[in-house]
């Protein structure tokens, strides 16, 4: 199987070292997905919204599927997943939960607005490795994305 | 009021109706005083003949003898069978004799033989209804049999239940009657209608018998004797207003049967006949005992009729009671579902005030105008059981919600928090059926009131104004025993309340020793691979590429800010541990040193500080206000893009109250979305190359000192020109 390389994968993610960890990963899984990163909750918007920074969508693709932080800077990771699934142009990008947190209350919510994936990030680096592998495999391989809208 | 229609006394009108003969007689010679004047019609004697006479003049020795026994108490008031004989033959009579105050009188009505009793066997006609009115269940039922077997006794057309209420109003609450005739059941009656005088005669006879309403009274003759007092007299005349009233209504022939409970006239037997008719004292007799007889049980009826209605409420209450103390929210399970509430004190709407919160239940004012009620009811009434079924009367604005309060019942359930329930009763006239205009009973002659009797009887919805049914002492007790089960499930939760409390403060504290000691513990592995970093980049420099450098630099960078994050959270949890060192402090010399403190750890921060005048001297902890100007001036000088930057710092207006502060920049300002969350623990705004990077603790730190002080804390902003952080110390 192989990647369809022109769907844009969208890393909500403020922490550096952890966005490094992961682009080491995913250069090694060859992933050819090109990756944008946005920092904050704010900016997760913006970027989907072609608002602020992002207004031409040269710079901000429609994602095929988004890897969502839950404890971002500015708007919380969680309010930015309620915002993007009550919104009709957005609810059908899938958006896969990336965190630290393994909290029960923080699961059973990311599902109740509408997460499509709830993965934790483990401490332990060759863990990281098949957790970074499994999504690599499943969302951006297996999976058919809806179809982007021109 | 003036009742002027009465010339004479309704007890003493000084004449008898004219199918019986009435005798005055003194005591113990049983000499004539007073005789009415038809002994001629059915004697043949002129009054004259008899008074001044023994009562023997008129009848044997042996008959006289008899009266005298009766008047005694040796006989009972059982009609004695008198012959007479008169120049037309002998003339059979049933004869009563009863003394008053001052005299004994013997009543005599004809017959025609003295063995009449034959035709009607009293025994026969009360044999069976005993066990009938004892297998009856419920009291409309019990009365419906009374007032059938009083028809089947009496043959009159009409037959009805009349019951009074508390302000001596009736109401027809059973009716049996002629098929052709309009039902009164259901209708009501003013109290005008059968004024207090007639009302405890009633109480006095048990029975009333008028045979043919329009007949001329006739007058007793007497020597020089004052009226006498007719009260027990089944003869006495009728009164001039009653007969017509009677009239009005097409009546000929009326009985009345008093139904007592506990000494109180309860109620009547009604009977109308639309032609003359004449009982006979046999069963007038029956009536009077049926009428008895239905006062006991009646008692009886009542009793059980309250005792199932209490059974039931009590139920309700309970039930009620059950789900207020395992609801979490506690006026919802008072007003889901509506009607228990209601039916607890038989209202047509409630409300349920908590403080502020005020929930409306059934046909109630609206919201505006309960609230105003309450406003009212806060300082005019002082008891914490309140009930009117006047309230225009004592509120009058309250005329303009009359239709669905005009009866209020006011439960206080707690003064200070205003705790109210309240429950409403519509105006009477909205539910009660007038038998004719009551109003029309009232003339006015020359300015004075004076009793007229109805000429209509149509049904008529007018005259108790403005007024409610009268709320019953049950559905009071009712309303308290529930203050007293709210007060009860309120108390417990309290009580559970305190020891959650109790609970929390332990598991604070706790929690604060926690954050503490894990901080400390914390930083010691930290320090260890800070420290272990640095040797490895100082000493084997040579053996790393510059990739591997770069992650050791990493390495020291996040050990660094986990550091800062350790301190914040150590510095948060010592402030929940600290007291306060309040004192008066010169804000001037307080913001001075911490500017000093700030830009001396930044010499090259360009900034000018404006402090446009005169701080205040404030009671504070200096020590953590200062911590509060320097976090809030150092985020002014950290979020700021502009070429001159500038802070400034003083004091809004102070309108008595505490002084409110302020810190003002013109940076980059925050989102409005943002306002209420930049003061949650380690929350940031922007990444962390961004700004100098930072913990996202010092604003969490900063409210947490202003709310120690009990002040308030919070933030105006236009983004891209600046932010305002006002604060308040108390």
């Amino acid at each position: 199987m192989t990647t369809r390389p022109n769907e844009p994968l969208l890393v909500a993610e403020d922490s550096n070292e952890d966005f490094k960890m992961l682009q080491r990963l995913m250069q090694r899984m060859t992933v050819q997905n090109p990756i944008y990163r946005c920092t904050t909750g704010d900016e997760v918007l913006d970027f989907l919204y072609q608002v602020g920074d992002y207004q031409s969508p040269a710079i901000a693709p429609r994602p095929s599927v988004i890897l969502l932080d839950l404890n971002l800077p500015g708007i919380d990771g969680r309010d930015v997943l309620e915002r993007l699934k009550q919104d009709i142009s957005f609810k059908e990008i899938p958006i896969v939960v990336f965190t630290t947190s393994a909290n029960p209350k923080d699961i059973e919510l990311c599902y109740q607005r509408g997460a499509n994936g709830y993965l934790v990030k483990p401490m332990d680096s060759s863990e990281l490795e098949k957790t970074v592998q499994a999504f690599v495999e499943y969302w951006l391989e297996a999976n058919t994305p809806p179809s982007v809208i021109s | 009021m003036n009742l002027t229609n009465h010339e004479k006394p309704i007890h003493a009108p000084g004449s008898i109706q004219s199918h019986g003969m009435l005798l005055v007689l003194e005591e113990p010679e049983l000499k004539v005083l007073q005789v009415s004047s038809n002994i001629k019609t059915y004697l043949g004697l002129q009054p004259q003949d008899l008074l001044g006479q023994p009562l023997s003049h008129l009848i044997d020795p042996q008959q006289a003898i008899a009266i005298g026994q009766q008047l005694t108490g040796e006989n009972t008031r059982n009609p004695l069978k008198l012959s007479i004989s008169t120049d037309r033959g002998k003339r059979y009579f049933d004869a009563i004799a009863y003394r008053t105050a001052d005299e004994a009188i013997v009543e005599l009505e004809p017959i025609d033989s003295p063995n009449e009793t034959s035709f009607f066997s009293f025994h026969a006609a009360i044999a069976g209804i005993l066990s009938q009115i004892q297998s009856t269940s419920s009291l409309p039922e019990f009365l419906q049999l009374i007032a059938e077997e009083v028809r089947k006794l009496t043959g009159f057309d009409r037959v009805m239940v009349y019951q009074f209420d508390p302000s001596g109003a009736g109401c027809v609450v059973a009716e049996t009657k002629r098929a052709d005739l309009s039902p009164y059941l259901g209708l009501h009656y003013p109290a005008t209608d059968i004024p207090q005088p007639a009302r405890e005669l009633y109480a006095r006879c048990w029975l009333r018998f008028i045979p043919n309403i329009s007949a001329p009274s006739v007058d007793l003759i007497t020597l020089n004797q004052q009226p006498v007092d007719l009260s027990l007299s089944i003869l006495r005349s009728v009164d001039a207003c009653c007969v017509e009233y009677h009239r009005n209504m097409g009546v000929a022939a009326l009985l009345a049967i008093a139904l007592m409970q506990e000494q109180q006239l309860w109620g009547l037997i009604a009977c109308h006949h639309y032609t003359p008719k004449y009982l006979t004292s046999e069963v007038r007799i029956a009536c009077k005992f049926l009428g008895q007889l239905a006062s006991l049980e009646l008692a009886n009826k009542i009793r059980q009729q309250e005792l199932r209605d209490r059974v039931q409420l009590k139920s309700l209450q309970s039930e009620l009671i059950e789900s207020i103390s395992q609801a979490s929210n506690f006026v919802e399970a008072l007003i889901q579902p509506a009607p228990r509430l209601l039916s607890l004190t038989n209202a047509t709407g409630a409300a349920v005030c908590l403080g502020n919160e005020i929930s409306l239940v059934g046909a109630t004012p609206n919201l505006e105008e309960v609230r105003s009620l309450i406003d009212w009811a806060d300082t005019q009434v002082s008891d914490n059981l309140f009930a009117t079924d006047f309230l225009p009367q004592i509120y009058p604005p309250s005329v303009e919600f009359k239709a669905t309060a005009s009866g209020l019942l006011l439960l206080q359930i707690s003064k200070i928090r205003r705790y109210y329930i309240l429950w409403f009763r519509p105006e009477v006239i909205q539910t009660v059926t007038w038998a004719g205009d009551p109003n029309s009973s009232f003339q006015l002659e020359n300015g004075s009131v004076s009793l007229s009797p109805r000429h209509s009887f149509e049904r008529w919805q007018e005259t108790v104004k403005l007024k409610s049914l009268p709320w019953q002492s049950y559905e009071l007790d009712s309303a308290n025993d529930l203050k007293t089960a709210i007060v009860g499930v309120v108390l417990r939760k309290a009580e559970e309340l305190a020891q959650i409390n109790q609970e929390l403060k332990r598991s604070n504290r706790e929690l604060a020793a926690f954050a503490y000691a894990a901080s400390h513990d914390l930083k010691e592995p930290l320090r260890g691979i800070y420290n272990y970093s640095t040797i490895l980049l100082e000493d084997y420099a040579q053996l790393l590429d510059l990739d591997g450098a770069d992650c050791l630099q990493t390495i020291k960078s996040l050990s660094q800010r986990m550091e800062a994050l350790i301190d914040a959270l150590l510095r948060l949890s010592l402030l929940g541990k600290a007291q306060l060192n309040l004192q008066a402090t010169d804000l001037n010399e307080l913001l001075q040193q911490a500017i000093a403190v700030l830009f001396a750890s930044r010499p090259d921060a360009q900034m000018s500080i404006r402090i446009p005048r005169c701080l205040p001297t404030i009671e504070c902890d200096p020590v953590l206000v200062s911590e509060v100007f320097s976090n809030l001036i150092s985020n002014a000088l950290k979020y700021n893009d502009k070429a001159d930057p500038w802070v400034e710092i003083g004091d809004r207006e102070r309108s008595g109250g505490s002084p409110i502060l302020y810190v003002r920049d013109n940076g980059i300002g925050i989102q409005a979305h943002h306002h209420e969350t930049i003061f949650k623990l380690f929350k940031r705004l922007h990444s962390q190359e961004k700004y100098g990077g930072g913990t996202g603790a010092g604003l969490a730190i900063v409210k947490k000192i202003v709310e120690l002080h009990g002040g308030r804390i919070w933030v105006e902003s236009v983004p891209g020109e600046g932010a305002t952080f006002y604060f308040s110390l108390k």
